[in-house]
């Protein structure tokens, strides 16, 4: 009966959460850090290190864990980083993955260890720098590659903010009100404005934090990116496929069921 | 067959280790409060007289042969000593990984309470020696006032959340984020009433253990009676992270051999990147007394990690046999099935686990 409780997962990624628009999932784990994010943090980590009551403070979701792991002192044992970057073994995150801290219990806390072979690719990003995905920085086009609340998400209640994720890191300096735009959807169609504060946060320069003024209320939102007069975020418009018809680019669309 | 001896016991128990905190369906097959069998009001960790008696004489299915030396859990008048030992085997088999097996030392603790000045003021600690580097996981002193039921506790702690179960992977005791892992520094004004028990606590937060900057405020309130308990509970901490509230209700009652509990935990969480999280983990737990020393355990948790998606929630049955065959060591083995979205290997493994533990 209780089985029967469980989700279905339709429509959401390994970690629980809404796909992004045109998102994909899936490929074999390798020794970056996206892929570690996707196949590791994301699906199992998560389910303790996230939110307020992140053990250790340590929130290891897509938006906070690099800034939080890579050069960070371990709060259990504050001589050691979490990850100090060319340095597996002096490294707090391989010592509790591998079960041999001097310090509580081997990670995932209450699971199973992470197979051998897991850890090995993530001792290899480690080993090779730490790099928030160098690659992908480097070849990839600036794309987006997530957004909370996602395309066509049915949210109960009004979220605090939206988050986009980008590929590559934003130009803070090219940062203004034209970058970007929410409107909540009026039945017949119509735009309605809705003022906003965009934000890049310290800890992730590749994520834009938007926050309504004044708190969403129930109905269709809409937030949209590029346009003639927009200065671009490092070219933003250039990496995402324009909506039809228009200049600009629809990054996210939501409905609000209830109001807070 | 000879049964084992008091020093026999304490040997093995220092050599296996394991931690012993009684499970709360005990106190309700007995009715007793946390207390009666614990120096800490709120459960947990070093036994009083009473619960040393009480391994020793009920809990284990071969009790000790008449004269033989008796553990009382002190060694001098006012000095209380005890251990806790846990070692485990299991193996875990999830969806395209495979099976892995594990095993080894869970944990190696020792108390002590020593009663500076008699029923009034006592000093606690409890340091775990294994594994890794030997650490304090709680050191307190606590001022009791026998009169009124009233103490107060300064120092390192765990807090009072729900029920108080030997299994900190529980799904509550993980979402509520306030269990016997993660102990917390503050204090603690506490009443212990025939028939209630109430605690609130002003700490600086779990969740900022090792430095980080915040507080957190947590009270309980229960309401023992020989046959069932009631109890609600709530948490509200700040923190870098950001906000997080927590409220909890639980219950539990004695139907003949069988002990029935729950707890309904509800989180309002605003540290997620998108916003405000709330989350909902339930239990119900059915304990059977099979004969005495024996304990037949079935466990139904659930999880919804967000109430806005749909289709992400998670469950876990655990089925779990006890045996306590004599005083200071019970044998556990089970089976826990964990089921969730199917994209998630780890959410629908299924392990099977054989453990050891042995107390003072």
């Amino acid at each position: 009966m209780l089985a029967a409780c469980s989700g279905n997962g339709q429509g959401l990624d390994a970690g629980g959460r809404p796909l992004p628009s045109g998102g994909t999932v899936g490929g074999a784990l390798t020794a970056d850090f996206d892929s570690i994010q996707q196949h590791v943090f994301t699906p199992i980590c998560t389910a303790c290190h996230a939110g307020g009551g992140a053990p250790q403070g340590l929130r290891l979701d897509a938006v906070n864990s690099y800034a939080l792991l890579v050069g960070v002192s371990s709060n259990e044992v504050s001589s050691l980083l979490r990850v100090k970057a060319g340095d597996p073994d002096n490294s707090y995150l391989i010592q509790k993955l591998e079960g041999h801290a001097p310090v509580g219990a081997q990670m995932p806390f209450g699971g199973p260890p992470l197979p051998a072979a897991t850890i090995a690719v993530i001792r290899q990003w480690v080993s090779d720098g730490a790099l928030r995905s160098p690659v992908a920085v480097a070849s990839a086009r600036f794309a987006l590659t997530a957004a909370v609340p996602g395309m066509r998400d049915l949210v109960l209640e009004p979220p605090l903010r939206i988050v986009l994720e980008f590929s590559q890191e934003l130009d803070v300096t090219r940062l203004d009100a034209s970058s970007v735009h929410v409107a909540r959807v009026s039945v017949d169609g119509s735009l309605q404005p809705v003022p906003v504060t965009l934000t890049i946060p310290a800890g992730d320069p590749r994520a834009l934090v938007i926050t309504p003024m004044s708190a969403f209320v129930a109905g269709r939102y809409r937030a949209t990116t590029g346009g003639a007069n927009a200065t671009a975020l490092a070219g933003i418009a250039t990496g995402l496929a324009p909506a039809a018809g228009g200049g600009e680019t629809v990054v996210c669309e939501f409905d609000v069921v209830a109001e807070r | 067959m000879r049964c084992a001896t008091p020093r026999w016991l304490a040997l093995l128990a220092l050599v296996l280790c394991a931690p012993a905190s009684a499970e709360p369906y005990l106190a309700l097959q007995t009715g007793y409060k946390c207390v009666a069998c614990h120096l800490n009001p709120t459960g947990g960790g070093l036994r009083s007289a009473f619960g040393t008696v009480f391994s020793e004489n009920v809990l284990p299915q071969f009790t000790l042969p008449a004269g033989a030396p008796v553990w009382g859990g002190r060694l001098l008048d006012r000095l209380a000593l005890g251990a806790d030992l846990r070692t485990s085997w299991e193996r875990a088999s999830t969806p395209n990984v495979g099976s892995q097996g594990d095993s080894g030392l869970r944990q190696l603790r020792v108390y002590a309470d020593l009663a500076l000045i008699a029923e009034r003021l006592d000093v606690y600690l409890d340091e775990s020696v294994a594994p890794g580097r030997a650490r304090e996981l709680e050191w307190y002193a606590r001022l009791n006032d026998t009169h009124t039921g009233l103490y107060l506790k300064a120092g390192q702690f765990y807090l009072p959340f729900g029920w108080r179960l030997q299994d900190a992977s529980a799904i509550v005791r993980e979402i509520s984020g306030i269990g016997m892992t993660v102990p917390d520094k503050g204090i603690e004004i506490g009443l212990e009433r025939p028939a209630w028990s109430a605690q609130v606590d002003f700490t600086d937060g779990t969740v900022n253990a090792g430095g980080g900057s915040g507080h957190q405020v947590t009270g309980q309130l229960v309401w023992v009676q020989s046959r069932f308990r009631l109890g609600s509970a709530a948490s509200f901490s700040h923190s870098a992270g950001g906000d997080r509230r927590v409220g909890g209700v639980f219950a539990g009652v004695r139907t003949g051999p069988v002990a029935w509990l729950g707890e309904v935990d509800l989180v309002r969480d605003e540290g997620f990147s998108e916003g405000e999280r709330r989350l909902v983990a339930a239990l119900a737990e059915a304990d059977w007394a099979v004969h005495r020393g024996h304990n037949l355990k079935l466990t139904a948790e659930f999880f919804d990690p967000d109430r806005r998606i749909a289709q992400d929630q998670k469950t876990r049955w655990s089925l779990v046999y006890e045996w306590t065959p004599v005083p200071f060591v019970q044998l556990r083995s089970g089976i826990r099935r964990y089921r969730g979205i199917p994209q998630n290997d780890t959410d629908n493994r299924r392990v099977v686990f054989v453990e050891l533990h042995a107390f003072l």
